[in-house]
């Protein structure tokens, strides 16, 4: 597998989020502002990294049959160090994201991936597919961020520009509070993932019907 | 399953998880040494600002709360008056509030220290408009529905009356307190 594809896979065809439907419940919850939005999507990328490559490491070492137990001890060993991290080093992240750091330890996406790849890979590749999945997570917390704010608040970029406030699209009285809520969080979850799979059918069908004029 | 692997398992399936549980434990010791400090300093300067909000003073005197309330968890006596820390059941999680009771027995300030409320809604407890309602109330306060005069914030109904609860709580303690010394 080349690098092109997994970054491919990562971001678009097989998107953490959007097509494996992993992690998603990080994804309702925080995806309020931008700044968590993006503070997240770091703190899970460099999890996801670290933890493929350690288990990619350990792959033959650790027996099938612990295989999971040991996992849970890896990834939980990473979220907290992160945690303690962000609470020494960025207190206001740790603020707005509160219990969600966490919460990364029962994120699917990160045991997932050490199931379903890096203890199946080498080190080299295991690292680069948990930079590219990361980044996919990211892309579609801040897509998700910046839908969610716009609607529900009227800003954009809460937390991070113009001092904090954001920058204000329309007066805060016409947003649509359910937006801000987790059920708007699950409604705009579900039309990107409605678009993801639009995308992803037109862009078979295209390539199936190129083959059948090639025959 | 060939009998190979099922003799390998037993002492080495312990081995190996044990090893593991042993390297992250380290690091993880090692992490919380390296990071223990800033984190506890970063608190007690987020509580010591907090206090300089609700009641400005030069020094607080750590007061023996007598009173009954579990939620008290800490009373402050300075120059002007007394500040309360008190932890209230919010809707998520505990809310860790201080209270600034002014000499005249009005709240002189709130401010929220640590809570875990619902993104969006009940953290906006934390906005300073929002908390600039009680400054000044005495005696039993509560929100409009329930037929006070503090207004609730939209969406967040357990969260404010939670606040107000803690506000109310705390201008008791500080009666308790002045009954005692008095």
């Amino acid at each position: 597998m080349n690098v092109k594809e997994q970054l491919k896979e990562g971001l678009v065809t097989k998107n953490p989020v959007l097509v494996q439907l992993l992690g998603m419940c990080s994804v309702l919850a925080i995806t309020t502002s931008l700044f968590n939005g993006i503070g997240m999507g770091i703190c899970v990328t460099v999890i996801l990294t670290c933890c493929n490559v350690v288990i990619s490491l350990l792959r033959k070492v650790i027996p099938q049959k612990i295989r999971i137990a040991a996992y849970v001890v890896i990834i939980a060993g990473f979220v907290t160090i992160v945690d303690l991290c962000v609470q020494a080093f960025l207190p206001a992240l740790s603020e707005s994201l509160g219990v969600f750091i966490p919460l990364i330890v029962v994120n699917c996406i990160i045991l997932g991936r050490a199931e379903a790849f890096a203890s199946r890979n080498t080190v080299g590749v295991s690292a680069l597919d948990g930079i590219f999945q990361g980044v996919g997570y990211t892309l579609v917390l801040i897509a998700m961020c910046i839908i969610r704010e716009l609607l529900g608040a009227g800003t954009f970029g809460a937390g991070l520009l113009n001092g904090g406030d954001g920058i204000r699209i329309f007066p805060a009285e016409y947003g649509a509070m359910l937006m801000i809520m987790p059920f708007g969080g699950f409604i705009t979850l579900g039309f990107l993932i409605a678009l993801m799979q639009h995308f992803l059918r037109r862009g078979k069908e295209k390539a199936e019907e190129k083959e059948r004029s090639v025959k | 399953m060939t009998k190979t692997k099922k003799s390998e398992s037993g002492v080495r399936l312990i081995l190996v998880l044990f090893l593991i549980s042993a390297i992250v434990a380290l690091l993880l010791g090692l992490t919380n040494y390296a990071t223990k400090d800033r984190i506890e300093t970063i608190r007690a300067e987020k509580t010591a600002a907090a206090m300089q909000e609700v009641l400005p003073a030069d020094e607080y005197r750590r007061v023996e709360y007598s009173g009954d309330d579990a939620r008290v968890t800490e009373l402050y006596e300075a120059a002007g008056g007394w500040v309360v820390r008190l932890n209230v059941p919010g809707s998520q999680d505990k809310i860790d509030m201080l209270v600034g009771v002014g000499a005249d027995g009005t709240v002189s300030g709130v401010a929220i220290v640590d809570m875990a409320e619902t993104a969006g809604l009940g953290d906006k407890a934390a906005a300073p408009e929002w908390r600039a309602q009680f400054v000044g109330k005495s005696g039993a306060i509560a929100i409009t529905k329930d037929g006070g005069e503090i207004d609730a914030i939209t969406g967040a109904t357990v969260t404010s009356r939670a606040v107000t609860d803690g506000v109310s709580a705390a201008l008791a303690a500080v009666l308790t307190v002045k009954e005692g010394s008095a």
